[in-house]
């Protein structure tokens, strides 16, 4: 029934609706403002600014940068810099590698046969880790020294050569990535395998599959967008590290991560280190979109 | 959008050391340049001011001489009062410690009242610059009334240049004046002393364990490839290229650009033949001592204090026939201190002998202060009680610190002791920079 218009107030009832249906259209919006604006600040201002400051000259001494659009930075540094920019990958691909096929067992064998065991034994995964990056790394930096407990024992028994090193090769960096990022390839993937229902399994042996074949068959495919949420979330942080190489490398695997430091923080080289970390993570924006063309984009959201 | 230009430059005095030019590796641009090329790179001049803005504000323009009445002048000085605390800002391991004490600090403290809260956050020059510089680019207060800045490197000279050290009250100094040194009195680097005292010389010289290598005489021990894979070098371009220059036989204070490229290929085959373990910082010191390294550029305290803290005792510093570059460590008020009395207080204290012998009966750096020498080996008072009490952990007698070469150079220590090469323009650093710092950063 039509409500009748006072003639005092005729925009009294129509207001109030179209303020109700406003505030219904406005409302995600709303909702996800404290989001918008954390995004903005956090992410998309900074790096607005690190994009803007890759076209600046900057002064090393005042620390002023002027705008002068000077698009050849980025090419100038990458030719500077390709071969560290390679030297990430490599490691980074490699630890990842390891940590994938050292996680996967863990991450199964908790699982599947953690039981009513399966917090504590994730926790005790995880315990090393509630140790600050850094202080872990200088640990194995003491731990592998050249005349350390470990390394000295071995040599004082003659079981290595009195020149043999571990610390300042690019195995050390590479074991000291894949140590450190271990939880960040492990969770995911324990995610993926607990939620596998465990009577495809059974199904799979009722079929007379044999146990290789189930796994390969079905634990596998089912795992696969754990293995990629996992590769992802440990290759970028692995990319861009600069802890590792400084502590653990020597003189020719110096990676990307530590070149960009040293421009910021020992050359005061804003534009160099912005337009090197630009491209960085241009590279990496350009692997998830492509990953996400692949596989879908829904199955990054569940996993990360 | 605010003006964004640096300081310009401005008549400057003849007798102030090239290292001033290290301000301006850049030219600068005028805002109309600015707008222009963004106008003809965007055609959005709105855009460019937008995304200029985004970037890192410029330096004030308040340097140059000291206005009357202004921040650093006798009548400034007049009206500072004590606050009875500074904040002292040093690089670690550079002072006299006693039982998680520095005894020097706090016998000053009982002298005058003034406590005084040291630190050590100081570990390279340019990154400390890079910390404190937007506090004095807004005008306000560092957190510091006292740094120590080295000589060798380009902040020293930006802080000068853009007027961002405080003046010292000359009228302060009287312990400065009748003590200090000759090598460190009216220095080439500040004339007049007019912003900065001494804390203590030394060398970049080269540390070696001498149950591996004996008597070592050149800095060729860091070429050879009977250590391959244990000698340590330092990351610092300066360090690392004055280094070069001495290998190759060229007085770094004198070399040309053509020099610095031979020294660059030298130091290149050096890390190609695999002798080169790694680059280090301050940590090269750990290396050193726990044997990763057997030979390596070293700075001359460090060597000292490290020996006193293992019980093997092999470590010893030589500095190689072909001379040791030698730095100074300058104390300084940055600008906008809040206790700049106190802290001149402090920096003219460390101008007493007996405080002076105490720091260096730890520190073996060398000494600006000489009268020092007298009271390690003749210690009266308050200097006999401190000196007496460090003694079971130092395990040597004051007579040997008053007696090394390290802390009180003979002429001829300061006759091989060789100054940095000083960067006339702000192209010459970044030349030296392109050729010494991809030699740090391989892969």
């Amino acid at each position: 029934m039509e409500q009748p218009v006072l003639a005092d107030h005729p925009g009294q009832l129509t207001g109030r609706g179209r303020r109700g249906r406003l505030g219904k259209a406005l409302a995600p919006y709303l909702l996800s403002l404290p989001a918008g604006l954390w995004l903005l600040a956090l992410f998309v201002v900074p790096l607005v600014v690190m994009l803007s400051l890759t076209l600046q000259t900057c002064n090393s001494g005042t620390g002023a940068c002027v705008m002068t659009w000077h698009w050849s930075e980025i090419t100038h540094q990458v030719s500077l810099y390709h071969s560290q920019f390679l030297t990430s990958f490599y490691f980074a691909g490699a630890a990842t590698l390891i940590d994938l096929v050292v996680s996967f067992p863990i991450a199964y064998w908790i699982a599947f046969h953690g039981g009513a065991w399966k917090n504590f034994f994730l926790l005790m995964l995880l315990i090393p880790f509630f140790v600050s990056f850094v202080i872990r790394t200088v640990v194995w930096e003491f731990i592998l020294s050249d005349q350390g407990f470990v390394l000295g024992s071995l040599k004082n028994a003659h079981l290595l050569p009195q020149n043999f090193h571990v610390l300042a090769t690019g195995y050390a960096v590479v074991a000291g990535l894949a140590y450190n990022y271990l939880p960040f390839t492990a969770l995911p993937l324990y995610v993926a395998i607990e939620r596998i229902d465990k009577t495809v399994l059974d199904a799979a042996y009722d079929l007379y599959a044999t146990k290789r074949e189930a796994f390969l068959r079905v634990i596998l495919p089912l795992t696969i967008p754990g293995l990629f949420a996992a590769f992802l979330l440990t290759f970028i942080p692995a990319l861009g590290d600069y802890v590792n190489q400084q502590l653990l490398g020597g003189t020719n695997d110096t990676m990307i991560g530590t070149v960009i430091q040293n421009s910021f923080l020992t050359s005061l080289d804003y534009a160099g280190g912005s337009a090197l970390s630009a491209v960085l993570m241009a590279v990496a924006l350009i692997g998830i979109f492509a990953y996400a063309r692949i596989l879908g984009s829904r199955t990054i959201e569940e996993y990360l | 959008m605010k003006e964004q230009d640096g300081p310009q430059p401005q008549e400057r005095d003849p007798l102030i050391d090239p290292a001033i030019w290290r301000g301006m590796t850049q030219r600068r641009l005028s805002r109309r340049e600015v707008l222009r090329s963004a106008g003809t790179g965007a055609g959005a001049a709105g855009l460019a001011a937008f995304l200029a803005a985004c970037g890192v504000k410029g330096a004030t323009t308040n340097q140059g001489a000291v206005q009357p009445g202004g921040v650093g002048s006798a009548s400034w000085w007049d009206k500072q009062k004590l606050h009875h605390t500074v904040n002292f800002a040093n690089w670690p391991y550079y002072i006299d410690v006693l039982k998680g004490k520095h005894p020097s600090l706090d016998h000053f403290t009982q002298l005058t009242g003034i406590k005084v809260n040291y630190t050590e956050p100081i570990n390279d020059n340019l990154p400390f610059y890079a910390k404190i510089r937007p506090s004095l680019q807004a005008k306000q207060y560092t957190g510091f009334d006292l740094i120590v800045m080295t000589n060798n490197s380009p902040p020293l000279g930006y802080l000068m240049d853009f007027g961002w050290l405080t003046p010292l009250d000359q009228r302060a100094m009287k312990n400065f004046y009748a003590n200090a040194g000759p090598l460190v009195k009216n220095p080439a680097w500040d004339r007049g002393n007019k912003y900065t005292m001494a804390w203590q010389s030394g060398w970049t010289a080269i540390g070696y364990n001498k149950t591996v290598i004996k008597n070592p005489t050149s800095v060729g021990v860091l070429f050879d490839k009977k250590y391959a894979g244990k000698v340590g070098m330092m990351a610092d371009p300066q360090e690392l290229g004055s280094l070069g220059l001495l290998a190759i036989g060229v007085e770094p204070a004198t070399s040309t650009e053509s020099d610095w490229a031979k020294a660059a290929k030298k130091l290149q085959q050096q890390k190609s033949d695999g002798i080169v373990r790694a680059y280090y910082d301050q940590d090269y010191i750990t290396h050193l001592k726990n044997g990763d390294t057997v030979v390596s550029q070293a700075w001359s305290g460090d060597i000292f204090q490290a020996d006193l803290n293992s019980k093997y005792r092999d470590l010893n510093l030589l500095i190689p026939a072909e001379g040791g570059m030698f730095w100074t460590d300058n104390m300084c008020i940055p600008m906008y201190a809040q206790n700049p009395k106190d802290a001149m207080a402090v920096m003219d204290y460390y101008y007493d002998p007996q405080a002076q012998a105490v720091v260096e009966y730890y520190n073996d750096y060398v000494c600006p202060v000489p009268a020092a020498k007298q009271v390690l080996l003749n210690p009266t008072g308050w200097a006999k009680q401190t000196l007496d009490a460090m003694k079971p952990s130092i395990g040597l007698p004051t007579s040997y610190t008053a007696n090394a070469g390290t802390v009180f150079p003979t002429p001829q220590d300061i006759k091989e002791s060789r100054p940095y090469y000083q960067y006339k323009s702000p192209e010459e650093l970044t030349a030296w920079n392109n050729l010494f710092l991809p030699i740090t950063q391989g892969s």
